[in-house]
């Protein structure tokens, strides 16, 4: 079985700590971050969430690179483009192939760092929250913001149920792989829609069953929420207070000096 | 009568007649079981007696008065008959296992802190609340039967109904299911379950009734429907081991007549050839009973050295002279001694270890068990324990059971009968409590 986030947000020990907090550092990071006119505030947001999503959040820094790594790929290509076709400036360096030239400038250079730092914190960011926070605690988090409560409870169930239907996936998956079901482009696409089907079937069922298991234990269209007192600790406010304080100023700092 | 059924009949949108016409008469505080092989109708039972089914024909009938399929009664209904599916994963609905404890209670009306304490002393009687905040995609199997079980346990229901509990658990999480079970039951809680496992029905049971293709074809105590080859086979099951066993032993006169064994502990009690003497007996003697002939000692006492007989009279010939079958029982036995872990207490708990010279011991209940783990006392049982601890009493060694709460009445109540059925006196020795203490 794979993992997913998910499960790593469950035994992080971050995961007991005040969820509003939580969301507030990512907040004030993704905003921080976007609205930035200099690389160097984002870079200071993304290393101060890796640090404390690894070190105080407990997440092996083996996998954390890993899962940095897709959205950084992607980025890095990106990054090349603006470099090269986008700013003006003193060209830094370019080269010429088939009597196109291609060169990078400054203003190009400094752009590229920029989406490249802001696409960075912000992952970092979401990172944090996603490896440190389970649905389960976001779902106190959602009813607190005053959605419905049918919106929620469906949610909740929806998040319950994805499990159970991974793992049936997964079953007949296997099952259809040890009978050769995807040895080919044709027959992986019969097997896939024959386990799509099956998966329908499956939940429309089980959605009869909870419906029966619901109404045996007086069902009355209340579900309790999962709601725990969580304080914000003193040195918790200080460490998140200090960390506000530094990014404001080097944002402000890069503002005034900004080169754009 | 807790629960009855009157010519209860029930078929499916399709046709399918699921129950033709179904009398049973549940008592209150029993352990019943309904043994029968898939597709019998025990779900559908099950299903009609909690009034998630409404019976085409035939009433149901909750504490004498037949039930009402109004929302209000249904309510009062489901509050008090509980159940408990075969596939937990169909009952366990919420994202973390204290939301789903807590759901029965919330919609019962209590009070938010209300909730919280239920769910909180349910989670500690079940003995997981260390998975409070998990969620139930990270438990086993047998971990997410018990949430099932605390799930319904919070609404503190009179009965518990349990569709098949020990399906697909390996078998050390069926004996702490199991344990569970007996520990509720003596709770008082009256739990009926589904089972097509013939030695849990047999072992476990009070009464049972044999279904098959929707009707009830037998049902009496386990001891009586068990021997019955006919029905056995009617409805496509087999024997329980022990009784095969003690059967092809009894056959081969190597066990005493007319024991039904439901544990090891009594299989080995039975093992006996009957030995026959000539004793006088007094004119008001009658064939059948059971006179005592004292102890013995000498040459006398054939096992150990002090034994006590009783002889059964099996033929009275004229002028007293009668055939009697004896049975003894060595004087010296070992001896169990019950600890209640509520009020563990580590320095004096090692001292009665060592001045009572004890040769195993065994935890009985998740909390006792956990509780033992912690305090780093080796456990040498922990499945069947009082079972077992009886089968080491009878060789002569010394075990001590730790368990709590109405675990210990259960022990207390099984060690008794067994010393009432077998005649062995057993010595037990309650620790930390007194007998007066308990509910028996």
């Amino acid at each position: 079985m794979t993992n997913i986030l998910d499960d790593y947000a469950l035994v992080s020990p971050l995961r007991y700590r005040n969820n509003w907090l939580k969301i507030a550092i990512v907040g004030f990071g993704v905003l921080v971050g976007v609205s930035s006119q200099s690389f160097i505030p984002p870079f200071a947001i993304a290393l101060c969430m890796s640090f404390a999503t690894v070190h105080f959040g407990k997440t092996s820094l083996k996998f954390y690179l890993t899962i940095l790594s897709a959205p950084a790929v992607f980025v890095l290509l990106s990054v090349i483009i603006i470099a090269f076709f986008f700013g003006s400036g003193t060209e830094i360096f370019g080269f010429n192939i088939f009597s196109y030239h291609l060169g990078v400038n400054t203003g190009g250079l400094e752009m590229a760092l920029l989406v490249f730092s802001r696409t960075l914190s912000g992952m970092s960011c979401l990172f944090f929250l996603a490896l440190t926070t389970p649905m389960v605690e976001l779902f106190s988090v959602l009813k607190a913001t005053k959605l419905p409560d049918s919106f929620i409870e469906i949610s909740m169930m929806m998040y319950r149920y994805i499990f159970v239907f991974l793992e049936v996936a997964w079953g007949i998956k296997y099952a259809q792989t040890v009978r050769l079901g995807y040895k080919d482009w044709r027959t992986s696409l019969t097997s896939l829609a024959m386990l799509s089907t099956t998966l329908f079937i499956r939940s429309w069922e089980q959605g009869e069953k909870i419906f029966i298991s619901m109404s045996a234990r007086c069902y009355d269209g209340k579900l309790i929420f999962f709601e725990e007192k969580r304080p914000i600790r003193a040195n918790e406010l200080v460490l998140t207070c200090t960390y506000f304080a530094v990014v404001l100023t080097l944002w402000y700092l890069t503002r005034i000096n900004s080169v754009f | 009568m807790i629960l009855e059924t009157k010519g209860l009949k029930y078929s499916y949108h399709d046709g399918t007649q699921a129950l033709k016409g179904i009398d049973v008469k549940i008592k209150k505080g029993k352990k019943i079981a309904f043994v029968g092989k898939n597709g019998s109708g025990k779900s559908t039972l099950f299903m009609l007696l909690n009034g998630t089914l409404k019976p085409k024909e035939g009433t149901v009938h909750f504490h004498g008065k037949p039930m009402e399929y109004d929302s209000k009664s249904l309510r009062e209904i489901r509050k008090s008959v509980g159940i408990v599916f075969q596939n937990s994963d169909d009952q366990i609905f919420a994202p973390t296992v204290y939301q789903d404890v807590g759901f029965g209670p919330t919609n019962l009306g209590h009070s938010k802190e209300e909730v919280d304490e239920l769910v909180e002393k349910t989670l500690e009687y079940i003995g997981i609340t260390e998975f409070r905040n998990k969620p139930p995609h990270h438990l086993s199997g047998g971990q997410k039967k018990r949430v099932a079980i605390a799930g319904v346990c919070s609404m503190e229901p009179e009965v518990m109904i349990l569709d098949e509990p020990l399906a697909n658990l390996d078998p050390v999480g069926a004996d702490e299911i199991l344990d569970l079970l007996n520990e509720l039951n003596q709770n008082n809680t009256t739990m009926i379950i589904s089972t097509h496992d013939v030695e849990l029905a047999y072992s476990w049971a009070d009464y049972v009734y044999f279904m098959n293709e929707g009707n009830i074809i037998g049902e009496g105590a386990p001891e009586d429907v068990f021997k019955d080859m006919e029905l056995l086979k009617k409805s496509n099951l087999r024997q329980p081991r022990t009784l095969e066993i003690y059967n092809e032993l009894e056959r081969r006169n190597l066990a005493t007549r007319n024991k039904f064994p439901t544990s090891v502990p009594e299989l080995v009690h039975s093992l006996k050839p009957p030995e026959l003497m000539w004793i006088e007996v007094s004119p008001d003697v009658k064939e059948g009973d059971v006179v005592n002939l004292g102890i013995l000692h000498g040459e006398y006492a054939i096992n150990s050295p002090y034994e006590a007989v009783n002889a059964k009279v099996l033929h009275i010939h004229p002028e007293g002279h009668a055939i009697a079958e004896m049975t003894r029982h060595g004087i010296k036995s070992g001896g169990i001694f019950i600890y209640d872990m509520d009020k563990y207490d580590a320095v004096p708990f090692k001292r009665i270890l060592a001045e009572e010279d004890i040769d195993t011991i065994g935890a009985m209940g998740k909390k006792s068990k956990s509780l033992a783990d912690k305090q780093l006392i080796d456990l040498q049982i922990t499945s069947g324990v009082i079972d077992k601890s009886i089968l080491m009493a009878l060789c002569g060694k010394r075990s001590m059971i730790l368990t709590s709460g109405g675990m210990i009445d259960h022990a207390v109540k099984r060690i008794d009968e067994y010393a009432e059925s077998s005649g062995i006196a057993i010595q037990l020795s309650l620790v930390n409590f007194e007998r007066e203490e308990l509910g028996v």
